[in-house]
């Protein structure tokens, strides 16, 4: 774990180490407009960001289990009295998809509301966002604005509550929404689609299960670990990056244990908002390129997919980012273990304290947490990912526009031995990586 | 804001005489390769017959535009994108960008990363038109120019370093 509440990277020991550790590009852009209110009691602030926003009538987007677990009735209470918000749409999916993001914008409209208020993780901050786009377009083609940069104009305005620690869609230009007949995630990218607001209340992640919140924080540490290690990284997303990493390094495995822990929630919804501003300024690489598409095939929880493929992501890179792996070691372990850990050995070791991490929370929830694509069940208990579904899962990949931003070439067998040796859960065979 | 005058870069006749040559040579590379190349040909059938594309530069070009017609063949069909109805629109920022593009001081992803480039349609598409042209650049190039153009550079059989290479460049030159 990390010692020292902040890091600062000790002088590089070669030249080498040098370069990386001062990587500045030839031009980089960064845009974070989302106001961001965080802490225990932020969501009193709701009615104050909406009435700045001129909006009066908005529409709430949450999904069952959210509801459920009273998380929109403590929304509220914290609105009451203040704001008179349009209808609950509760009913978005784990894998939200343009039927649902065409039904929800209808909602929208026949209601007269003026804006959308997010309460979900990222599938529900996602179909806001969508949903966002077609009553802010007047359209009802979602398709007609995928890609990047789609968008021309400011939409209506959103405020985003997360309640997961792990998406960072609170603060990011991202949408994925699945197209149900291409079984394919659909990627939408431009800064309009950057909420007007995020508000980060650790009252809204403390019920959420341990078994929940350790994939959840994995998908965040994916989202830091890819912005730092893949191609549009630069100087303003490393330094969130980094800190997201110290963060849950710090803090997943103890919440784990402590579901009850106000300030670990706190410490892990900031650290997934640190990386949901580090990745949609950098984008991710191969990990999400491969975990949309074992998700849109096979349907498994993004932050799974994220845990397991994540050290198999690194190991793949490692002959093109070495030393921005190697780096990852300082936040992930400390000063004490960087600095003790010989420079060629650091990025071998920042990958396996990555694989611990999994451990840890792999036993933290009673094996709940899966370090393998061959553990993951369906809610019926059958395995979720056969290693027949491995060719489409592979071919669906070299489809996802994330693959643009991986340091090495990703071809279809490139993808198949990395999602192999995932699915069995054995460290990748680095000799088997192709390099030209 | 219906009466605005376009005002459209001027100057740099050369990058544009330079950019202009080398896209109408990428776009007929690009044809060749899909009538000698079954890996270029695998990747155009997962097109939709009629699917037309493009590449270029904002906001006034050059461009280059293909299209997969309604017999499954590739023609580069030259370089005007007007009254086209082109169903993946992949454009650089600036001609500028596009120089680094194609003077291969920057590769695609690279371009791609630093958000020079953008692209109109479906992402899947742009995936698959970004591995048919890294494809036509080992055709075409040396292979030290061309592995400042992509991300690995392939390892190939004899036969399609030499004979298909040789096959491309000749129908590049000749059109067919």
């Amino acid at each position: 774990m990390p010692q020292g509440s902040s890091w600062h990277m000790p002088m590089p020991d070669n030249p080498s180490n040098k370069e990386a550790a001062m990587y500045l590009p030839d031009y980089y852009e960064f845009c974070c407009r989302v106001k961001t209110v965080a802490g225990h009691q932020a969501l009193e602030t709701i009615p104050d960001l909406l009435s700045d926003m001129g909006a009066q009538k908005p529409m709430i987007v949450t999904d069952q289990g959210v509801s459920g677990a009273g998380l929109v009735d403590t929304v509220m209470t914290a609105m009451a009295g203040k704001v008179t918000p349009g209808p609950v749409a509760d009913d978005v999916p784990p894998d939200s998809d343009l039927r649902m993001v065409n039904g929800l914008a209808s909602v929208y409209r026949e209601n007269g509301c003026d804006a959308i208020i997010a309460v979900g993780g990222g599938s529900v901050l996602d179909t806001a966002k969508a949903v966002n786009i077609l009553v802010s377009e007047g359209s009802d083609d979602l398709m007609a604005f995928t890609g990047a940069n789609a968008l021309k104009r400011k939409l209506k305005p959103l405020i985003a509550i997360p309640t997961t620690a792990g998406t960072g869609s609170e603060v990011t230009i991202v949408a994925v929404i699945a197209d149900p007949d291409k079984r394919r995630k659909m990627l939408f990218t431009s800064p309009f689609l950057l909420p007007d607001a995020a508000v980060i209340d650790s009252r809204m992640t403390l019920t959420l299960p341990p078994h929940i919140t350790a994939p959840t924080g994995m998908d965040a540490l994916s989202h830091a670990v890819e912005a730092y290690t893949c191609l549009a990284k630069n100087p303003l997303s490393d330094a969130h990056a980094l800190e997201a990493i110290e963060l849950i390094s710090t803090h997943l495995v103890n919440t784990v244990k402590n579901p009850g822990d106000r300030d670990g929630r706190l410490a892990l919804a900031t650290a997934a908002t640190l990386a949901g501003i580090a990745f949609s300024n950098s984008m991710v690489g191969m990990v999400h390129t491969l975990g949309h598409s074992v998700g849109s095939v096979c349907h498994v929880p993004h932050g799974t997919c994220m845990a397991i493929l994540l050290p198999y992501g690194l190991e793949y890179n490692m002959h093109k980012v070495e030393d921005r792996i190697a780096e990852l070691l300082f936040p992930l372990a400390g000063s004490e273990v960087y600095a003790s850990t010989r420079p060629h050995d650091r990025a071998t070791a920042a990958i396996s304290l990555i694989r611990k991490l999994n451990q840890d929370l792999f036993d933290a929830t009673n094996g709940r947490h899966c370090t393998a694509f061959n553990q993951v069940k369906t809610p019926e208990g059958h395995p979720a990912v056969c290693s027949r579904d491995l060719e489409a899962i592979a071919r669906t990949a070299l489809g996802d526009g994330s693959i643009f931003y991986n340091p090495e070439e990703l071809d279809f067998d490139d993808c198949m031995l990395v999602l192999s040796a995932a699915w069995d859960g054995t460290p990748l065979d680095r000799s088997k990586v192709k390099q030209g | 804001m219906e009466d605005f005058v376009e005002i459209k870069p001027g100057g740099a006749p050369l990058k544009r005489i330079y950019l202009n040559l080398m896209l109408w040579f990428v776009g007929r590379a690009v044809q060749a390769a899909s009538k000698v190349d079954p890996a270029v040909r695998q990747e155009f059938d997962s097109m939709p017959m009629g699917f037309i594309f493009s590449l270029g530069a904002f906001p006034s070009g050059p461009w280059m535009v293909v299209e997969k017609d309604a017999n499954g063949r590739v023609k580069y069909l030259g370089q005007r994108v007007k009254d086209r109805n082109i169903d993946l629109r992949m454009t650089l920022k600036s001609m500028d960008a596009l120089l680094l593009l194609f003077t291969f001081q920057e590769s695609t992803p690279v371009s791609n990363a630093r958000n020079r480039l953008f692209v109109e349609g479906e992402v899947p598409h742009a995936c698959t038109v970004v591995r048919i042209l890294d494809m036509v650049q080992v055709y075409l190039l040396p292979k030290f120019i061309a592995k400042r153009a992509i991300k690995r550079y392939p390892r190939w059989s004899l036969k399609r370093h030499t004979l298909d290479r040789i096959q491309v460049n000749i129908r590049t030159l000749i059109g067919c």
